[in-house]
C-alpha cells in the first residue's frame, strides 16, 4: 500500500527504487550534506566488499552461506509489520481528534418577560456576549438593532433540555431598568416568556492544552479550503498522501538556498506532522510521515483530510493555551466566526501556518505582512482571485483584535467549579472527548462584572498598602434561593487558571462565626434575645496548648455591660466569648452544622471569634442558609448536561431542606441588617439606596492576615476575602478590605432588598441598642429588631439619642441615619 | 381564567395519582384538595406552567421537573409554585425533596390555608413513606386542623 504511487509512477526502475524506496522522500528535509553522506556510504560499502573478496575466501564462504533469500523476506515482513503498525497508529489519532469534542459550557439562559428588572445596557451587553451582530435591519438570526429603549432582534435556535427554541424575530422595548414589552414582530402577538440562547463560556479541554473549536467543511467559506490547496500543496486532490515532485522540487529549491527554504510537505503530511507534535526534522520521522500520509489518504476522503486539517493545524498561542484550528484561530484573531472571514482575515490565517510565533501578529506585524502580500500573490497566480481583488486586499491592514488574551472569554475559577462537580460523574477524559453540553449556573454580565471589580479594587487596595502583587482576592456570588452560583474569582487577575482561592484558600474566618454563635444563642429564646445584656469585660482562657488565652476587641477597650446586638454588631470580641462559653460547643456546633459548616467545630475558646479555617465557598454556603430563612440548599454550579446529539444525561435539581427555623433565621437577619445600618459594615449604607436592606458580618483575622465581608440581599448572597497566600498581615479589616469590593459588586449588580418579615412567630419592635428597651421609630438611635413572639422587651425608655459611642463620627452617621428616615 | 382551570386540572391528576396508595396506608385521609396558582402570577410563569401541564399529562416529568425549576427562578417568593414542585417530586417518589419543597412553599404561603393543608399533607405522604409514621401522623393533623378552619 505504502509503496503504489512509486510503483506506478516509476514501473522501468523498480528494483532500483526499491533499494532506496524508504530513505527518498526523507532526503527532501535534509541538506545537501546529507545527500553526499549518502552516496560516499554506498560507494565505500561495494569497496569494501572487493576487498574482502581478495583477501579471504573463507569469508566469501560465510557470506554464501547466508540464506539472503530469506533474511530479504524477513525484512520486507518486518517493513510490513511495522507499515500496518503506523497505519494503526494514524488512523487512531485521526479517529481521536476528528471526535475528539471538548465539553461545551454554558452560561445560564436569559429568560425574557414583561416586568424582568434589567438595565437595557446589561441587556446589550448579553447580546454582545453571544456575538450578536448590529445591524441596521435584522433579517437573520443573530442579528439586533438597538434604538435607545428598543431592541429588534433575530433570535437564533437552540435546544435546551426542556424545550426546542425556534429562531423569531422580536422587539424588546425597555422603560427604566424593567422589560415593558416583548412582541414578535411578524405575528405581532406578544410573548409571555422568551429564552435566548445561552453564552458559551469556555470548553473543557485535554491535558495537552489544546484548544479547538471544531467546525464542519459546511461552516468554512469555500474559499479557504481553495486557499490551502492553491498555497500549501497544488495537487492535493491527484496525489497519494505524498507529492514527490513537490518534494523533489523543493528539494532544488534548497539546495540551490543553501538552506531549507521549502517545506514540499502535502497538507495530508502535514497534519501527520500535526498530529504528534513534534519538530525534529530526523529521517526517522520523515519516514514514518511518509507512511503515516500514504495511509491516511487511503483510507479517507479528501475532504475529510481538509476537514481535519483545518481543526487540527497549530495557528497560535494564547498563554498555556494551544490555538488549534481555523475554526478558534478566527475567534481569538478576528472575534468572529469562521464563516464571517473575508479573504484578507483568511490569507492572514493562512499566513500563520508557517510559523505562528515567527509571524507573530504583534511581534514580527512586518512579516505576516508581507508573508499575506505573498499568498495574495500566490493566489492570483492560481487563478484563485482576480487581480482587481488582489490589489483591494493588498491595500487592507491586517485587522486582528488587539486584546486578544481579554477578548477570549475565559474563567477558569467557575470552570475549575464545574469540573470539580462534574468529576464525581464523569472522569477528565470522557470531560474533554465526549462533546458534553454542560449547563451551568453562570451569569455571564455579573460575571464580568465582578472579575472587573476584583481587579480594579484589589489593584487600589494593594497601591494603598505598598501590597504590591501580593495582595489576593476571592469572591463566590449566588443566588440565595435556589443556590445557584452565579460569578466566581479565585485570583486578584480572574483570567490566571491557578490556585483557585474561591475553593482552596481555606482560611480563618474571624468573625464571620458570629453570627453562629449569636444565632446559637437566640435559638435558647426563653434565656437570650438581642436586648438582652452581656457583659464585654476582659476575658483569660486556657488555651488548647495550655497558654492563657485573652482575647481583646478591636479597639482594645472594654465596654461594661451591652446587649447582644450591639455586641453583635460592633462585633466585639470579649462579649462573645463570654456569650459562647455560656451557650455552649455543642448547641454552637449544631447551629453551625445546621447551616451547612463542612465539618464539626473544634470545642475550644479561639473557634469562638473564628479560629475555624473555611473557604470562601463554603462560608457562602453558610450564609446561604440564612439568606434563604433558614432552607439550606446545596451551592450549585450546573443544571443540566446533555450529550452530544441533545440527549439528557443528568440533571442538578433544586434542592432545599429546613434546617433551622425560619423565624430565628428572621431575628438574627434582624441583626445583620444594622451590622451594615449602624455597625461595623455602616460604609454599605452610603453606598447602597436606602431602601435597599442589606445584612451581613464583616471578619477580620489576627494583624489582619484575613479580611472577609460575608453578606446577603433579598435575592443574592456574596462572600469576599482578601489577603495574601504568605498568610502576612496587610492592614485590611473586614471593614476596609472586603467590604469596600463587596460594595463595588452590589452597587454593580441587580439585586432586590432583603425584608423583615412579620411572621406569627414573630414580633418586630423598635428597640434602644444601649439600653434594651422599648423604644419608637422616631427616636434617635432606635433599632427596628425581630423577636421570637412572646420575648420582646415589654418596658419602654426615654427617647433619646443617647450615644453609645463617643466618637463624632459616629453622631454624625446617626444624625444621618435619623434624616435618612425622617426623608424616606 | 381558563388556564386555571386546566392547571388545577393538570395538577389534580398528580395528585389523585400520588395520592391513592397512600390513602389507603393513611385513612381518613382527602387528598382531593388542589391549588390554584396565586392571583399575582405572572403570565411568564403561566406559560410555563400551561407547558408543564402537558408534559405530566404526557406522563414526561422530567420535563415537568425542568419547567417547574424555571418558574421558581422567575418567582421564588410564590408559594404556588414550590408546592407544585413538592407534588412532583412526591409523583416521582422522590419524598425527603418532596418534604423540603413543601415546607419551603409552606414558609412562603402566608395565610393561604388551602394550599398550607395540601403542602401538610404532601409531608405526611411522605414521611410515611420514609417509614417517619409519627411524623407522618402530626403532619396530618396539622393538615386536617387548617381544613377545618
Amino acid at each position: 500500500m505504502a509503496r503504489r504511487p512509486t510503483r506506478k509512477r516509476n514501473p522501468k526502475k523498480k528494483a532500483s527504487r526499491r533499494v532506496n524506496k524508504a530513505r527518498k522522500p526523507a532526503k527532501s528535509s535534509k541538506t545537501s550534506k546529507t545527500k553526499k553522506t549518502g552516496s560516499n556510504k554506498k560507494s565505500g560499502k561495494a569497496s569494501k566488499s572487493r576487498k574482502a573478496k581478495q583477501s579471504d575466501n573463507s569469508i566469501v564462504n560465510f557470506f554464501k552461506r547466508i540464506p539472503w533469500r530469506r533474511l530479504i523476506l524477513a525484512g520486507f515482513l518486518i517493513f510490513v509489520a511495522y507499515t500496518v503498525y503506523l497505519d494503526f497508529v494514524v488512523r487512531g489519532q485521526f479517529e481521536d481528534k476528528r471526535w475528539a469534542l471538548p465539553a461545551q459550557v454554558y452560561a445560564r439562559p436569559l429568560e425574557l418577560y414583561e416586568g424582568l428588572t434589567l438595565k437595557a445596557n446589561d441587556f446589550e451587553r448579553e447580546l454582545n456576549l453571544l456575538n450578536y451582530r448590529y445591524a441596521y435591519d435584522p433579517t437573520e438570526a443573530g442579528m439586533f438593532q438597538r434604538y435607545g429603549n428598543k431592541f429588534k432582534i433575530v433570535t437564533r435556535p437552540f435546544t435546551f433540555w426542556d424545550v426546542k427554541e425556534s429562531s423569531q424575530p422580536i422587539e424588546v422595548v425597555f422603560s427604566g431598568d424593567q422589560i415593558s414589552s416583548i412582541k414578535n414582530t411578524h405575528n405581532k402577538k406578544e410573548i409571555a416568556l422568551l429564552r435566548l440562547d445561552p453564552v458559551l463560556v469556555g470548553g473543557i479541554y485535554p491535558l495537552k492544552k489544546e484548544d479547538r473549536k471544531l467546525v464542519s467543511l459546511n461552516d468554512v467559506p469555500e474559499l479557504l479550503p481553495e486557499i490551502l490547496v492553491a498555497i500549501e500543496d497544488r495537487k492535493f486532490y491527484d496525489h497519494y498522501g505524498i507529492d514527490p515532485l513537490a518534494i523533489a522540487r523543493a528539494f532544488i529549491a534548497n539546495i540551490r538556498a543553501g538552506k531549507s527554504v521549502q517545506g514540499g510537505s502535502t497538507i495530508t503530511q502535514q497534519l501527520v506532522k500535526n498530529f504528534f507534535l513534534s519538530n525534529e526534522r530526523t529521517l526517522w520521522r520523515k519516514f514514518n510521515e511518509v507512511i503515516m500520509a500514504v495511509s491516511l489518504d487511503f483510507h479517507y476522503e479528501k475532504n475529510d483530510i481538509i476537514q481535519a486539517y483545518i481543526n487540527e493545524i497549530y495557528l497560535g498561542q494564547d498563554g498555556a493555551r494551544a490555538i488549534h484550528g481555523f475554526g478558534l484561530a478566527s475567534e481569538y484573531y478576528f472575534a468572529k466566526p469562521i464563516h464571517q472571514l473575508d479573504l484578507n482575515q483568511m490569507a492572514t490565517l493562512v499566513a500563520l501556518i508557517r510559523g505562528p510565533s515567527y509571524y507573530h501578529p504583534d511581534k514580527h506585524p512586518n512579516r505576516l505582512l508581507a508573508r499575506r502580500d505573498r499568498i495574495l500573490d500566490g493566489l492570483l497566480e492560481q487563478k484563485v482571485i482576480s487581480a482587481d481583488l488582489l490589489t483591494r486586499t493588498k491595500a487592507l491592514p491586517i485587522n486582528i483584535v488587539s486584546n486578544r488574551q481579554t477578548g477570549s472569554r475565559q474563567h477558569p475559577a467557575f470552570l475549575n467549579l464545574i469540573k470539580r462537580q462534574l468529576r464525581e460523574l464523569y472522569p477528565e477524559s470522557k470531560l474533554s472527548s465526549e462533546g458534553l453540553r454542560i449547563f451551568t449556573t453562570m451569569n455571564p454580565v455579573v460575571q464580568l462584572d465582578v472579575e472587573q471589580r476584583v481587579k480594579q479594587r484589589v489593584e487600589k487596595l494593594a497601591k494603598q498598602r505598598g501590597l504590591g502583587k501580593k495582595l489576593q482576592s476571592a469572591v463566590v456570588i449566588a443566588n440565595s434561593t435556589s443556590a445557584e452560583v452565579i460569578a466566581m474569582v479565585g485570583d486578584r487577575n480572574p483570567r490566571f487558571a491557578g490556585f483557585n482561592r474561591a475553593l482552596d484558600a481555606s482560611r480563618p474566618i474571624g468573625s464571620l462565626i458570629k453570627p453562629v454563635v449569636y444565632l446559637a444563642a437566640l435559638e435558647q429564646s426563653e434565656k437570650y434575645n438581642w436586648a438582652s445584656k452581656i457583659d464585654d469585660k476582659s476575658i483569660s482562657l486556657k488555651a488548647r496548648d495550655e497558654s492563657i488565652w485573652t482575647p481583646m476587641n478591636y479597639d482594645r477597650q472594654s465596654h461594661g455591660s451591652v446587649t447582644l446586638i450591639t455586641a453583635m454588631t460592633k462585633s466585639y470580641n470579649q462579649a462573645t466569648v463570654r456569650l459562647g462559653l455560656d451557650v455552649g460547643f455543642p448547641a454552637i456546633n449544631k447551629t453551625y452544622k445546621n447551616l451547612g459548616g463542612p465539618n464539626d467545630l473544634p470545642a475550644y475558646p479561639a473557634i469562638l471569634l473564628g479560629a475555624q479555617n473555611l473557604t470562601p465557598f463554603q462560608v457562602t454556603q453558610l450564609y446561604q442558609t440564612l439568606a434563604a430563612n433558614g432552607f439550606r440548599s446545596p451551592l450549585r454550579s450546573i443544571r443540566e448536561v446533555l450529550d452530544v446529539d441533545d440527549q439528557p444525561l443528568k440533571r442538578y435539581p433544586i434542592k432545599v431542606k429546613q434546617s433551622i427555623n425560619s423565624d430565628l433565621v428572621n431575628v438574627i437577619n434582624s441583626g445583620l441588617i444594622q451590622v451594615t445600618k449602624q455597625g461595623t459594615a455602616r460604609s454599605l449604607s452610603n453606598r447602597l439606596p436606602a431602601d435597599l436592606h442589606v445584612a451581613g458580618k464583616t471578619g477580620t483575622t489576627n494583624d489582619t492576615r484575613d479580611s472577609w465581608f460575608a453578606g446577603f440581599t433579598g435575592s443574592h448572597v456574596g462572600v469576599v476575602w482578601m489577603g495574601t497566600d504568605e498568610n502576612l498581615s496587610t492592614g485590611l479589616t473586614g471593614s476596609s478590605g472586603a467590604l469596600k469590593l463587596w460594595g463595588d459588586i452590589f452597587t454593580q449588580i441587580n439585586t432586590t432588598g432583603l425584608a423583615l418579615e412579620q411572621t406569627d412567630g414573630v414580633d418586630i419592635q423598635w428597640v434602644d441598642p444601649e439600653t434594651g428597651l422599648l423604644s419608637k421609630a422616631s427616636c434617635g438611635n432606635s433599632l427596628q429588631l425581630a423577636f421570637i413572639d412572646g420575648t420582646a422587651p415589654t418596658e419602654s425608655g426615654e427617647c433619646q439619642g443617647a450615644s453609645t459611642g463617643s466618637g463624632i463620627r459616629d453622631r454624625f452617621d446617626r444624625t444621618v441615619e435619623w434624616f435618612k428616615r425622617i426623608f424616606r | 381564567m381558563k388556564w386555571i382551570i386546566y392547571i388545577v386540572s393538570a395538577f389534580t391528576l398528580l395528585g389523585c395519582a400520588t395520592t391513592k396508595q397512600a390513602s389507603v396506608q393513611l385513612p381518613g385521609e382527602d387528598p382531593q384538595q388542589t391549588v390554584a396558582p396565586d392571583k399575582n402570577t405572572s403570565s411568564a410563569v403561566i406559560s410555563l406552567l400551561e407547558k408543564a401541564r402537558d408534559a405530566t399529562t404526557q406522563g414526561d416529568y422530567q420535563r415537568a421537573e425542568v419547567l417547574l425549576e424555571r418558574t421558581v427562578r422567575i418567582e421564588p417568593r410564590n408559594a404556588s409554585l414550590w408546592h407544585y414542585l413538592a407534588k412532583l417530586r412526591l409523583h416521582q417518589a422522590r419524598f425527603s425533596e418532596a418534604i423540603g419543597l413543601a415546607q419551603k412553599s409552606n414558609n412562603l404561603a402566608r395565610s393561604n390555608n388551602h394550599l398550607i393543608a395540601d403542602n401538610w399533607r404532601i409531608i405526611a405522604h411522605s414521611k410515611y413513606q420514609l417509614g417517619d409514621v409519627a411524623g407522618a401522623q402530626a403532619a396530618q393533623a396539622k393538615a386536617k386542623n387548617l381544613g377545618n378552619q
